[in-house]
């Protein structure tokens, strides 16, 4: 336990919502995309998966002890454990001159709601707000931590 | 002989009151992590508890689920307006707590100084 855990758990969260806000943002970008480069079929919507990095007691005494790793999620923090694609099927529009139109003439696009995207990003900006402000509340702590030094 | 036992009653004020601050950064860090339960200290509990410790041992808080709370449709039970107001009330009780050790250090600083 050290004076500066409280910003390793901040700064986790914040790389977290960063992330989280990029997926959206490249969701966003993508709402028209009809080809990817990983094969056939249009962009899938993408999504992230957060989860709470170890926080059993045991967890946490450990990493004190052990985890000096660059990256290693604190204890009390938050991971992104991967990025998951959408399974919803493609939303298939009427087309024949499109160059990806399949025999009938309809072009897949990917099922994107702006609007849903949108709403996550809000969410993922003020998250980061929030934790940036946790930041500024840790800094100020320590700084007068240090100010008992000088009188 | 000055008495220094003040000093480290407010070493473990400090201390309680960092851990704290780390449990409510946790929680602010976890806003949007499905299923998680915000969690707290018992300050005044922790608080006397540190201070019949042994003079240099540091003896862990147990961090306990905070009950009562509206959980949301993923399990997150996370209120952000409660865990900023608790993050500036841990703020300024470790303000007063390195304000009061600063006097106390001036306190000591002037008796050895006498009346120069």
């Amino acid at each position: 336990m050290g004076i500066f855990n409280a910003l390793d758990i901040s700064a986790s969260a914040l790389s977290v919502e960063r992330e989280r806000s990029e997926v959206a943002v490249s969701n966003l970008a993508n709402v028209d995309t009809t080809r990817t480069a990983a094969g056939s079929g249009p962009y899938r919507r993408r999504e992230v998966v957060i989860q709470n990095g170890g926080n059993s007691p045991f967890q946490s005494v450990l990493n004190g002890v052990s985890d000096l790793r660059a990256g290693a999620t604190p204890a009390g923090g938050v991971k992104l454990t991967r990025v998951v694609e959408d399974n919803a099927e493609p939303i298939r529009r009427y087309d024949p001159g499109h160059p990806d139109a399949d025999k009938d003439g309809y072009v897949s696009y990917p099922a994107i709601n702006p609007a849903e995207e949108m709403v996550d990003l809000m969410g993922s900006v003020r998250a980061y707000q929030l934790n940036a402000s946790a930041i500024a509340a840790s800094k100020q702590m320590i700084q007068q931590s240090i100010d008992v030094l000088k009188s | 002989m000055p008495d220094f036992s003040v000093l480290s009653q407010l070493e473990n004020y400090l201390a309680v009151t960092n851990q704290r601050e780390t449990v409510i950064a946790s929680n602010m860090a976890n806003v949007d992590t499905p299923g998680y339960r915000t969690k707290d200290i018992d300050f005044q509990h922790e608080l006397a508890r540190a201070m019949a410790a042994p003079e240099g041992s540091s003896p862990g808080v147990a961090v306990r689920d905070v009950k009562g709370l509206l959980e949301r449709p993923d399990g997150n039970n996370v209120d952000i307006d409660k865990e900023s107001l608790e993050l500036s009330e841990a703020q300024l009780q470790y303000q007063m707590g390195t304000q009061l050790m600063k006097d106390r250090f001036h306190q000591i600083l002037t008796a050895i100084n006498g009346d120069q």
